[in-house]
């Protein structure tokens, strides 16, 4: 494993970022899931070795997260989230600079700048200064930057933040293609669910400092419930309450479908049971696939 | 097949960790500095004070052909540690540095600052020292052509003119005194320019700064000396704290009725203050958010 922690604590004065994380990660493309203030952004520092967890141990390629910072960040590539560049340079100059301080020899950084920047589709204007780069543009610089010393673990940070959906797609495949088919690991932090689901096939999902949950996308959907999504008529509140009191989770939309999330043990008559209880007409009632959405609403508590 | 089409190449060799990891940082600064605008210009003009004093040495050595320029006693052409004294701590030279530091200096750290690149410095392997140490070396270099590669060249020129080694052997200590002074203006721009480089994100706010500080103190000096008439005051001017040093330095009587110790002090608690204000700022933002 390339990842792995235990009982990472951390708090920032009296605020406890982060509570007895566990990890251990496989190879290939990782989510991390959570509300902001859950600790993304905190483990993310431990992992590259900016922070010094206050309790807990951890090795990232193997290298101690306490004591080895500087060889853990040799081999890892990071994109940030914000747009960062380095005024008065063009990108090739701009990539291969970055290479030689990760300690590629210069020769071979330019060589590489040029490979990586044809790799992220900047090849026509890898000569232009970055000042005039767009922001579509800047995002694939800086997965370009994040690649160019060949690591084999890359942490990104929202990369998909401000692309139009067909950038947003070539980004997305690009990082597909490094996880899925170049023995690189990733581990992307984002809001954006879909962008998750579509790269990644393992998830952590952080809240409040806490691991909420974690493994393969395929199984956490499998929630412990079936999603049904009702239309009705009627007065609701009472309706909703006997729901809750049978374990139902129920979420309204703005467009006035119901998901209710009922338990395995209960079965649908039950609701048909409430509703008629309640004088309740149910107008639409449909089976509904669960989704990495539903089960990040279900751990941090969105019902 | 382009390289897109291909998909993503590993790389063949092997990173290695380097003895100088700040290297590329300096290389990078000082190559970047050149491409300034009138920064070539500039620098051709703050070598005329070099050209001026090595012609002098070459003169002072060829008096007697140079006797139809010049009739009277020159005592300016002779060649002692205080005319090196006079080329280090003359105001224009003083002055070239400042704009100096604004042409090399004032964005390097500021611009990391505003396009939030010192996160990008600090995912490679590279410690804060190092950092400091790659930018601190770009003023170094530019600095460096102005004090010790001058003051080395004087002195070198001295002995060719003359031919012999009597200069030397009148002043052994003189070549420490250039490497020693070259190492203060060094040190204290460095500081000074990493200082106001840091505190803020606008580079051209930073230019204002170091060029309007270092004139501030001066006229402030001016003022208070005007009115209270005590060279005390000198220790307000930075210029005048320098020149302090630098006559002290080649062993010459200082310009003010100062003892040159708390000029030193000064310069040293700049630098010290410029020390502390680097670890903070830089500390507050090496973190990713």
């Amino acid at each position: 494993m390339s990842v792995e922690v235990k009982d990472i604590h951390f708090s920032y004065g009296k605020v406890k970022a982060l509570q007895g994380v566990d990890l251990d990660l496989p190879q290939g493309a990782i989510g991390l899931l959570g509300p902001n203030g859950a600790g993304k952004s905190t483990l993310i520092r431990i992992l590259l070795g900016f922070l010094t967890p206050d309790r807990g141990e951890g090795r990232i390629l193997g290298y101690d997260i306490k004591t080895q910072q500087s060889m853990i960040r040799r081999y890892v590539g990071y994109m940030p989230e914000d747009d960062c560049f380095i005024t008065g340079m063009d990108a090739v100059s701009f990539t291969s600079y970055l290479a030689e301080l990760s300690g590629m020899p210069r020769q071979e950084a330019i060589k590489r700048a040029h490979e990586v920047l044809f790799y992220v589709g900047l090849e026509e204007s890898r000569y232009r200064l970055l000042e005039t780069y767009s922001g579509g543009m800047k995002q694939r610089l800086k997965l370009a930057q994040a690649i160019v010393h060949d690591p084999k673990l890359i942490f990104l940070d929202e990369p998909t933040s401000g692309l139009d959906p067909q950038g947003r797609k070539e980004i997305l495949d690009l990082i597909k293609d490094i996880s899925s088919k170049k023995n690189i690991q990733v581990l992307i932090s984002s809001h954006i669910l879909p962008d998750i689901e579509y790269v990644c096939s393992y998830v952590v999902i952080l809240n409040k400092g806490k691991l909420a949950a974690q493994g393969e996308i395929s199984k956490l959907k499998e929630i412990g419930y079936n999603l049904y999504e009702l239309r009705v008529k009627g007065e609701k509140e009472g309706f909703l309450q006997k729901l809750k009191d049978i374990n139902c989770k129920v979420e309204e939309r703005e467009d006035g479908i119901l998901k209710v999330y009922v338990p395995f043990s209960r079965s649908i008559q039950e609701i048909f049971r409430i509703a008629a209880e309640e004088k309740i007409q149910v107008r639409h009632f449909v089976k509904s696939q669960s989704s990495l959405e539903d089960k990040f609403a279900n751990v941090v508590g969105v019902d | 097949m382009t390289i897109k089409e291909k998909g993503y190449a590993h790389w063949e060799g092997e990173l290695e960790e380097r003895r100088f990891p700040w290297w590329p940082i300096t290389r990078y600064g000082i190559k970047l500095t050149f491409k300034k605008k009138y920064f070539k210009s500039f620098l051709m003009l703050s070598f005329i004070p070099a050209v001026v004093f090595l012609i002098g040495i070459y003169v002072s050595e060829r008096l007697e052909d140079f006797k139809f320029m010049v009739r009277e006693s020159v005592p300016f052409l002779k060649v002692d540690p205080r005319y090196f004294n006079n080329y280090f701590t003359n105001n224009g030279l003083l002055f070239m540095m400042v704009i100096m530091m604004i042409f090399c200096g004032a964005g390097l750290i500021s611009d990391d600052l505003k396009h939030n690149s010192l996160q990008l410095y600090f995912a490679r392997p590279l410690k804060k020292k190092d950092y400091f140490l790659g930018k601190t070396s770009v003023i170094v270099f530019f600095l460096c052509l102005l004090t010790l590669i001058p003051g080395l060249v004087f002195f070198i020129m001295k002995l060719v003119f003359s031919g012999n080694f009597k200069f030397l052997a009148a002043y052994p200590w003189l070549p420490l005194s250039i490497i020693g002074y070259s190492f203060v203006l060094n040190a204290f721009f460095s500081f000074y320019t990493l200082l106001l480089s840091s505190i803020n994100k606008n580079r051209l706010y930073v230019a204002i700064l170091i060029f309007g500080i270092y004139l501030f103190s001066d006229i402030l000096f001016g003022i208070f000396y005007g009115y209270f008439h005590s060279h005390y005051f000198s220790l307000l001017s930075l210029r005048a704290n320098l020149q302090q040093v630098g006559a002290s330095i080649f062993n010459q009587k200082t310009p003010y009725n100062v003892h040159w110790i708390f000029s030193f002090l000064i310069l040293a608690a700049i630098c010290l203050l410029s020390v502390a204000v680097l670890r903070k700022r830089i500390r507050g933002v090496e973190i990713v958010k």
